[in-house]
């Protein structure tokens, strides 16, 4: 019997051609990528609890912020596998590649820049949320944590990171204005580290700044997972929030097409 | 007509920096702009299927009017049509049918290997994978990159990248090329080859070629029509042949004496535009080059023979880059 593969829809191809490219370059250095998956975690997890410890430990305190010594250590464990999945800093790449020119290699290939470059950037990251996902829902059962609530949560973590590139996109786009947005968008990811979750459970904001971590989208990154995969938000919370998130992703689509298009009247593919 | 592009001006502007630090710091609240015109109003049609050269000297416009051509930046005036689109519109339709390779920009992914680079490709421009297959094959063959197709871009010689960089850029078969300086850097051997798959793949494949090279073999043995920039103008449309074939002639004469370059200008009123002193004088006697109509012959050779003992003389073939450096000359001494 001849076996007839299926092949994809074109629109498809490229899209999946570009994930296995990504994958491809991102793997060329093992060890590089080993460092990358497990080294950049621990620092951010072993300040945490640092913290932890010498407030409940040392500090005598036994609550904080409503949490527990072992609910913050379950949040810490919980944020090590979900600030996984948010990084990738492929809108440094966008900002270098308007500076440098290199932005002309891709524009003259049929299919959109921006997409491209989050696919193939975005394509070592799915892997590490597996890797997550698995370790998540093996610990979390030991913990008593359930399967699917993890998997709703890392679902929350990957939509977190496409909103994390699509503003970083637009505001790599102020390249086109000043040449660099290395600055700009090193600021945007300390506010992110801190906004997000990362450092500390965002409910440990005094009351009445609380706004300012909701106005941003942000807590959707590790915060929101975090909260959801632990057990505190309900169902109807998470979908309410993936909802959010949803919006979230029209409106900087939206504004990627707006500096995108007026960005790039200005782009002069300087370097030769 | 494949390119028709009409009064197309082009210009920048540029922060100017002072020398020294009081000038940095001025630059943070009151930056200076300079405008740099880099098109004045370049006119011409290029035919389908024509192998065309585009030289300069650097900062002659080459590589805007390459990059207005391929879409990537806008002209700030002037008409373009590439394939009947207007290229900075970069239609899905205008990009599946050209190609831009740039000899100094590299467009494949340095830690991978070219065949995986070349798959993507193939995805990208949704190439049928037996067509691929076969193209791949003919472009890696006349380009003798087969054995390299596995190895990291990062460790390919230069050479062998550029010819990489060239596949990957007309593995579509594009109807359109333009090649900025693709043998920039290339040993002898390799330009050599790259010169001869360009030829091969425009008489075949019948793709119009826009070729921008400083190196004058590039030029003279691939393309039938040339176009000479200077400061953003065309100054020379015609083909290589009609820039050696005018009615100039580069006559060599060697003396018995020793003549000095000033001696002889003052002699012939011939300037130093049009007169080489050429080789060593020991060697080769005291031999000068004259670069003269065909008419002066005579009345030179008469002052010439007046003056000075003749030891031998004859008629030597021009070379392209000579008559290139010449017209550049020219047009300098006109334009001051």
């Amino acid at each position: 019997m001849k076996h007839h593969q299926k092949i994809p829809h074109p629109r498809l191809q490229w899209r999946l051609a570009a994930l296995k490219n990504g994958l491809q370059d991102a793997t060329a250095y093992r060890i590089e990528f080993l460092f990358e998956i497990f080294g950049s975690a621990f620092v951010p997890a072993a300040v945490q609890w640092v913290l932890w410890y010498a407030l409940f430990k040392i500090g005598g305190a036994t609550r904080i912020g409503g949490m527990t010594y072992l609910e913050m250590i379950h949040y810490t464990f919980a944020t090590l596998l979900f600030s996984q999945v948010r990084g990738g800093d492929h809108d440094f790449e966008l900002g270098d590649m308007i500076r440098t020119g290199q932005l002309s290699n891709y524009l003259l290939r049929p299919v959109g820049v921006v997409e491209f470059i989050y696919i193939r950037g975005v394509a070592p990251r799915l892997l590490i949320a597996g890797i997550c996902l698995l370790l998540g829902a093996t610990v979390g059962l030991w913990f008593g944590l359930s399967p699917s609530r993890m998997v709703g949560a890392m679902s929350l973590a990957l939509v977190g990171n496409i909103i994390h590139y699509q503003i970083g996109a637009t505001l790599a786009t102020t390249a086109f204005l000043w040449e660099e947005s290395y600055s700009l968008l090193m600021v945007k990811n300390m506010v992110v580290s801190f906004l997000s979750g990362e450092l500390i459970p965002l409910n440990l904001f005094p009351h009445s700044f609380q706004w300012i971590w909701k106005s941003f989208p942000f807590y959707l990154y590790v915060y929101g997972p975090a909260e959801y995969a632990l057990g505190h938000w309900s169902h109807e919370e998470f979908i309410r929030q993936l909802g959010f998130s949803f919006l979230w992703i029209l409106g900087a689509w939206l504004a990627i097409r707006a500096s995108w298009g007026l960005g790039l009247k200005r782009y002069l593919s300087l370097g030769g | 007509m494949v390119i028709e592009i009409k009064n197309v001006r082009r210009s920048f502007r540029s922060v100017v920096k002072k020398e020294g630090l009081k000038s940095t710091f001025g630059l943070l609240f009151r930056p200076e702009y300079h405008v740099h015109e880099a098109l004045k109003g370049v006119s011409f049609t290029l035919e389908p299927g024509s192998f065309n050269g585009l030289i300069g000297s650097n900062g002659a416009g080459k590589t805007t009017l390459l990059k207005i051509l391929s879409g990537l930046i806008p002209p700030s005036a002037g008409e373009v049509k590439v394939l009947g689109h207007t290229p900075f519109h970069r239609t899905l339709d205008f990009r599946r049918k050209i190609a831009l390779v740039m000899g100094q920009k590299a467009q494949l992914w340095w830690d991978l290997p070219a065949i995986d680079a070349f798959d993507l490709i193939r995805a990208i421009y949704e190439i049928p994978k037996p067509t691929y297959q076969e193209r791949l094959h003919t472009l890696s063959e006349l380009l003798d990159v087969q054995p390299m197709l596995n190895t990291q871009i990062r460790r390919l010689s230069l050479g062998e990248r550029m010819k990489m960089e060239l596949i990957g850029a007309i593995l579509h078969w594009p109807s359109v090329i333009f090649l900025d300086e693709p043998t920039i850097g290339l040993d002898v051997f390799a330009a050599h080859k790259l010169r001869e798959f360009l030829k091969v793949f425009n008489q075949k494949e019948k793709a119009t070629i826009i070729l921008t090279s400083h190196n004058m073999d590039d030029i003279e043995r691939l393309c039938s029509r040339v176009l000479i920039l200077k400061s953003g103008e065309v100054i020379f449309d015609g083909t290589p042949t009609g820039l050696t074939e005018k009615d100039e002639i580069l006559l060599r004469v060697r003396l018995l004496e020793n003549v000095p370059l000033a001696a002889m200008q003052q002699a012939t009123g011939i300037s130093d535009v049009n007169l080489e002193r050429r080789g060593d004088e020991q060697i080769n006697g005291n031999t000068f080059l004259f670069q003269i109509k065909k008419d002066q012959i005579v009345s030179i050779l008469q002052v010439l023979m007046k003056k000075f003992q003749i030891a031998d003389m004859g008629i030597e073939e021009q070379s392209l880059e000579k008559v290139i450096q010449r017209i550049y000359s020219e047009d300098r001494a006109r334009t001051t």
